[in-house]
């Protein structure tokens, strides 16, 4: 019986609006794939074909984005966000025997993969600096003792991944609301789970996590020159240019960087390390751009600076928009967050010349209007708001 | 309109045929019939869908053989007049798409030369005829009767005591596929697509001899060259992916589709007759036609240009075009009204453009220019993606003989499609699934679009919906208006505002429920409004092409809740092959 994966793609990522208002955090393009598509491929490397995704949040991108990819993928839909737990009873009908459960809004390589293939009734697990956002696991040898799904304070570094094998006695029971709970019952009725650790994982909270994913996913990047490229451009290290793209003359590339099909960038434009580019974009003379991710058909006026930032889909930002990494408190409905970006903007913003951003969130559909040299730090701005 | 394939070569025939009789369901699906040939012909045909009923098909013998899925055009859809037809001695059948129009007279000349006829079809007769003309060679045959026919027709024939599969094309689309050792025909390429890449698409007179291993063209008595076109396609490109329905697949494209189009015209490449036209005729039909309508609405008043608008069907009652070009729109390139039209053009010595969606068919051939709109293959028989492909394409016509004044608008239409997919339609498909009659109202680009919401809905979700200019409501359909049925209407800023703010005023006097499409914030809309429904602010092209993309999920999701046959509509046919 060969091993099936069932692909966890149904939840949206409240942390991580507003870039997931419009969207699942599985499809957040990351390196300029969807972090969903970074997942299948690792699996398809670990040798596993058989797929399933469960999907439920604005499902209908989800499955736009699979039928691009040329693969036989089952599509189950979750009709309603009940948990992790549930969404793999809506998949049980369609898995013949053991499966590997993955979440699909989170990178794991193949190692990690191979690593869990070859243990039945097993959870990935990892270490992280801030273990109370994910679930922690305790582990005695090389058995699971107790998940604790986000606790208020956490006396363990080790997380779990949200990757499981499981068998099929194992898949049928579970019910509970979400896979830890699940996993923690079985536990608690005596079921050995053995902890596997993971070779490479990331998963991102909140939106500026993405910036250090993204950084990490652009050194698997290989080098491509499909675009036109003018003679005087200089680039330095892997950039990977898709096709269609114009580079005009006088740009200075640092990689890792990737740049979507058919942007036009340049001339005179100094892309730094670690930065996405989505397709469609235009990026105008002598901007600079560090350590970002640019998503679709964004337009990026002369003379701008970013830095730190993730730009949402059809932004439009007029000349000399600055956005500066720094660190602060953005303040929320419900207190504070610890926020480290430039500015993170969701979809279709449109912002007039001459703005200065810092370390800010954007709504979605923001219009920012008025007067220039506004300067935004540590605020975030709702949805659809009008600055005037 | 029909849809046949054919396939000769090592693999069992009968599964591929009714795989591939499948994929063509969307040309018709009252009756479906397979032929295979071992060394008999066996023959299975019923009335109904082939997806329903063809399990039984499978255990047909033989590698080689033909299919058919029927829209009835003449007698009624039953296990009799259901393709294949054989003649009287049951050495011979034949799958026919197409009309044979002196099929009447052949019939009663064959019936006095003692032919008995089984069904009332006219494609009995070329069976019949080939019967008489057999002497061992079929391809000899099917080339002798070919002349008698008068009409449309693509056949597939096969012949006990023959290995050949013989394949003749007259106006009918017919396409090749060139396997490893096998070899497809079919109406379109979809049920070749998942065996091979590589298709001819044949010409009008052409016939084809075909084997497992070659080929071979005829045109009159002469082989032909045909070129292989490469097909790059993907086939899952035509299946459902998850998406409940083909429509819901295709309406969530359109943010590609739109891209697609707006970049397949450029400066270099508009066709030089509409560069230097001073006036133009649109002739299209149905959704097209809409199309071609808010094309007039956009071009008229940007460039000045007089641009005079008509159906196919009816333009072959106008007297000789008087304008410069004659512009078809046909997403299948099929459209026989629209053909003719294209082909009145040409014979009145006026440069004809096409607009379609598939490349190689017969509206590319006979208008002197062709702009494709790269939308990729529909199956849904509702247009969808289609439709927001040609305004791509005739909105960047009009921006580049206007100077280029809205670049920037068409880029962003991209990403405004993207957004207006994910508005949510919950409390409009509420009234409009309990309404049995709907009135769309719009003003000036507007109307429609309109027109085109309320084609779909009509289309899909079988409510009787009509479209008309706001000013015309005064005109008559006010006398219809109660609060049993809803009224869905546009209002955006723009020079149409204040009045259709007036008419939605009015209407809502006589107590009807009244759908809105406006601003989020708009409050004068919301305070009338029972339903709003928001659009995001842009430029009014992109208020068309939003709206149209809401109009176009109010029907699918409307539709969805009745639980009707989304794809495949009750007596509608993808294309309309005949007049």
């Amino acid at each position: 019986m060969t091993l099936q994966a069932v692909i966890l793609a149904a939840g949206e990522g409240t942390r991580l609006r507003p870039l997931t208002q419009n969207r699942p955090k599985a499809l957040i393009p990351i390196a300029n794939r969807p972090i969903i598509e970074h997942t299948i491929i690792s699996l398809l490397e670990a040798g596993i074909r058989d797929i399933i995704v469960v999907v439920g949040y604005r499902k209908e991108q989800v499955m736009r984005h699979l039928t691009h990819l040329d693969l036989p993928i089952k599509i189950v839909h979750q009709p309603e966000q009940l948990g992790t737990a549930h969404a793999l009873l809506c998949a049980r009908d369609q898995i013949a025997g053991d499966a590997i459960v993955l979440p699909g809004d989170n990178y794991i390589d193949k190692d990690s993969i191979q690593g869990i293939v070859q243990v039945r009734n097993a959870l990935l697990y990892t270490t992280h600096r801030q273990p109370s956002n994910f679930g922690v696991v305790t582990i005695d040898g090389d058995q699971i003792t107790s998940i604790t799904e986000k606790p208020s304070h956490a006396n363990r570094m080790t997380v779990s991944c949200g990757v499981y094998h499981l068998g099929s006695e194992l898949l049928d029971r579970m019910r509970h609301m979400s896979m830890s709970e699940a996993i923690d019952a079985e536990i608690r009725s005596g079921t050995r789970i053995t902890a596997v650790k993971a070779h490479s994982w990331q998963d991102a909270i909140y939106p500026w996590d993405l910036l250090s994913m993204n950084e990490h996913l652009l050194s698997c990047i290989s080098p491509v020159r499909s675009g036109s490229i003018s003679s005087s451009v200089v680039l330095h290290g892997v950039v990977s240019i898709g096709k269609g793209t114009k580079i005009g003359p006088g740009t200075v590339i640092n990689g890792p960087v990737i740049i979507g099909e058919d942007c036009t960038i340049g001339p005179h434009v100094v892309i730094e390390a670690g930065t996405s580019i989505g397709p469609r974009v235009r990026i105008e003379p002598f901007s600079v751009i560090r350590r970002s991710i640019i998503m679709a058909d964004v337009v990026i006026a002369s003379h701008s600076a970013l830095s730190g930032s993730v730009i949402g889909e059809g932004c439009t930002l007029g000349e000399y928009t600055a956005a500066l990494y720094s660190r602060g408190y953005i303040p929320l409905e419900d207190g504070a967050i610890q926020a480290a970006c430039g500015v993170i903007m969701g979809n279709g913003v449109f912002c007039r010349p001459s703005i200065l951003f810092e370390n800010t969130i954007v709504g979605n559909e923001v219009t920012i209007e008025g007067r220039s040299n506004l300067r935004f730090s540590c605020i975030r701005i709702p949805d659809k708001t009008m600055v005037m | 309109m029909c849809g046949i394939v054919g396939y000769t070569g090592y693999r069992s025939a009968a599964p591929i045929l009714i795989e591939g009789l499948k994929r063509l369901e969307y040309r018709g699906y009252d009756s479906y019939g397979i032929a295979t040939l071992a060394s008999e012909i066996s023959i299975h045909k019923k009335a109904g869908r082939v997806s329903d009923l063809a399990d039984s098909a499978h255990i047909l013998m033989g590698n080689i053989g033909i299919g058919h899925t029927r829209w009835a055009t003449h007698g009624i859809p039953s296990d009799i007049n259901a393709h294949p037809h054989q003649d009287c001695t049951n050495q011979i059948a034949v799958v026919h798409n197409g009309i044979i129009e002196n099929y009447a007279h052949l019939k009663r000349e064959l019936i006095g030369r003692g032919h008995t006829f089984k069904s009332e079809t006219d494609t009995e007769v070329i069976a019949h005829l080939i019967e008489e003309a057999y002497q061992g060679d079929l391809l000899d045959a099917v080339r002798k009767i070919l002349p008698r026919l008068v009409g449309s027709y693509a056949i597939l024939v096969i012949s006990t005591g023959d290995t050949r599969l013989i394949a003749a094309r007259n106006q009918s689309p017919l396409v090749l596929g060139i396997g490893d050792g096998e070899i497809f025909a079919a109406s379109d390429i979809t049920p070749i697509l998942e065996h091979t890449s590589r298709v001819i698409y044949l010409d009008d007179g052409d016939i084809a001899e075909l084997a497992p291993d070659s080929y071979t063209v005829y045109f009159g008595d002469h082989p032909a060259e045909r070129e292989i076109c490469e097909i790059t396609w993907a086939p899952e490109t035509v299946q459902k992916g998850g998406f409940t329905h083909y429509m819901l697949k295709e309406i969530f494209e359109q943010p590609d589709v739109i891209y697609q189009a707006i970049h397949a015209v450029s400066e270099e490449t508009l066709p030089l007759s509409l560069r230097q036209a001073s006036s133009i005729t649109v002739v299209a039909c149905g959704s097209s036609y809409h199309a071609g309508m808010i094309f007039r609405y956009l071009i008229e008043p940007a460039c000045g240009i007089p641009v005079r608008l008509e159906l196919g069907s009816e333009y072959k009652y106008s007297p000789v075009p008087f304008s410069d070009v004659v512009v078809g729109i046909s997403q299948s390139g099929e459209t026989a009204d629209t053909l003719a039209a294209i082909r009145k053009g040409v014979c009145n010595n006026i440069k004809t453009v096409a607009i379609t969606n598939v490349l190689n068919s017969s509206i590319t051939r006979s208008a002197h220019d062709t702009i494709l709109m790269h939308a990729g293959p529909e199956i849904s028989v509702a247009a969808s993606k289609s439709f927001i492909a040609q305004l791509g394409v005739l909105m960047q016509i009009v921006n580049i003989l206007s100077g280029r004044r809205c670049d920037e608008v068409l880029h962003h239409a991209r990403y405004a499609i993207e957004q207006a997919l994910l508005t949510d339609l919950t409390e409009a498909v509420d009234l409009c699934s309990t309404a049995e009659h709907l009135f769309y109202v719009g003003r000036g680009v507007f109307y429609p679009v309109m027109m085109e919401g309320a084609l779909k809905m009509k289309e899909i979700s079988y409510i009787h919906a009509e479209a008309y200019a706001a000013g015309e409501i005064k005109h008559g359909p006010f006398a219809l208006l109660s609060s049993e049925t809803p009224v869905i209407a546009i209002c955006t800023p723009g020079p149409t505002y204040d009045v259709m703010l007036g008419n939605l005023k009015e209407i809502k006097a006589r107590g009807t429920p009244i759908i809105a499409i406006g601003y989020d914030d708009d409050h004068d809309v919301r305070d009338i409004a029972d339903v709003l429904i928001p659009i995001s602010r842009g430029h009014p092209w992109i208020h068309v092409l939003t709206a149209t993309v809401i109009l176009q999920l109010l029907a699918y999701h409307t539709a969805n809740r009745l639980g009707r046959e989304i794809d495949m509509p009750r007596n509608l046919a993808k294309s309309v092959t005949v007049e």
